[in-house]
């Protein structure tokens, strides 16, 4: 099964800049990971770092630096890798931030037909990270993205205006797009979603009840 | 792996050439025989940019010291785990500076980077993805990014180098985001039949 919807080329040139907030930096990475065409994509811009690495002027290094580099090198022990562990459901990127995978998740209503659960990243990110579940054929009401905004699907599948998205595709929105997102019939579809602000509501009761929902 | 890397460059012009070679070959002596002498060869070429490089993304001096300290540790300590899969040494390196960056100047993760080598890597042994002429490739790429327009150049530079996000380079500059984009997009897509054609 291949993914049909990949993150734009400027956010995987983000992502190996190095410039994403971590929780963009952890959709990215978990979608990478259930698509082989972006890690190839991803290798591709990691080279622009390398080639202009390579280019940069030198800097001044200091004189000790590298007696310091060779003590600290031999007081160093060689760390083996730590076999993986990573839960089937979940891929590796994710499950650090849901060790006890999808199962473990505790949903808080948002919503009708709508849950959510934020996921904790480091306190330097002002973006958040969250799980989103939209049960089996409900929508989610219309809403547009003060930010970016990137949604992963983990589970089911949704249907909105750019097609349908289902496992393993990458809806990358900027802040002028608008949707309403329907969940497809049969199986609640789980999201993996970074924002780095509110979701804005079309409808006013929605607006009203907004902080009530945590959206 | 050193049938990969003809060493009979030896004219001025393909400088970068031999270096990359060599640099492939340090690493391999590092990874094989913990060769100190070989780690500090690479730290003296490459020490300087990656510390140029920390500069730019604003750590200060003794900061920028720490984090090159830290890049060629954790060079020492995975270069056995190095393989040309992974991409230029150059790369290779940029990569590990750059996880260093995000985990001790903007206090966030790079674990996210981290998870997903071990991914990437048996993906691609299973496809049998090699790099061949990967000493040409970081060499060529540069050359490409000089001949970009000044304008794509200058939004490539701000975010690979100086770690800017889109949106501070837009205020930077003093353009909207969606010009940043596409001149992102647009430097790609000079870019791109050099980099589709690494293996």
């Amino acid at each position: 099964m291949n993914a049909v919807h990949h993150p734009d080329i400027t956010t995987l040139m983000a992502f190996s800049a190095g410039t994403l907030e971590e929780p963009f930096a952890v959709v990215v990475s978990t979608h990478i990971a259930m698509c082989p065409a972006c890690g190839e994509m991803v290798r591709r811009t990691d080279l622009i770092g390398g080639a202009l690495l390579s280019a940069e002027p030198e800097a001044a290094i200091d004189d000790r630096a590298l007696d310091r580099l060779l003590a600290a090198a031999d007081a160093l022990d060689i760390e083996r890798p730590e076999p993986r562990t990573a839960r089937p459901d979940v891929p590796a990127p994710l499950s650090r931030y849901l060790p006890g995978g999808l199962d473990s998740v505790r949903w808080k209503f948002s919503g009708p037909g709508v849950a959510t659960a934020d996921l904790k990243s480091s306190k330097g990110t002002k973006a958040r990270l969250l799980l989103l579940k939209v049960g089996a054929g409900r929508r989610v009401p219309e809403h547009g993205h003060g930010g970016h905004e990137l949604t992963l699907i983990l589970s089911g599948a949704y249907k909105d205006r750019f097609g349908t998205f289902a496992i393993g595709d990458l809806a990358d929105h900027d802040e002028d797009v608008e949707h309403q997102p329907i969940a497809e019939p049969g199986e609640d579809c789980i999201c993996l979603v970074a924002v780095d602000a509110r979701l804005t509501f079309r409808s006013r009761l929605i607006r009203t009840l907004q902080p009530l929902f945590g959206l | 792996m050193h049938g990969l890397f003809p060493s009979t460059s030896a004219n001025a012009k393909m400088t970068g050439v031999t270096i990359e070679v060599d640099l492939a070959d340090l690493i391999e002596r590092i990874g094989a025989a913990r060769d100190k002498a070989a780690l500090a060869q690479l730290f003296g070429i490459l020490a300087p940019k990656v510390k140029s490089m920390m500069l730019k993304r604003g750590a200060c001096n003794a900061l920028a010291d720490d984090l090159v300290q830290e890049t060629f540790l954790n060079v020492w300590r995975k270069a056995e785990l190095y393989t040309p899969e992974r991409g230029a040494v150059g790369t290779w390196i940029f990569t590990i500076a750059r996880n260093l960056l995000i985990d001790h100047l903007r206090k966030q993760s790079s674990r996210p980077y981290e998870d997903l080598e071990g991914i990437k890597l048996e993906s691609d042994l299973q496809l049998g993805i090699q790099l061949i002429e990967q000493k040409q490739v970081v060499e060529r790429v540069s050359q490409a990014i000089e001949t970009l327009s000044a304008d794509h150049r200058e939004v490539v530079r701000l975010s690979f180098m100086s770690e800017l996000p889109h949106a501070a380079i837009a205020k930077r500059i003093g353009i909207p985001l969606g010009t940043v984009k596409s001149r992102l997009r647009l430097a790609y897509d000079r870019l791109r039949p050099l980099l589709e054609d690494l293996h």
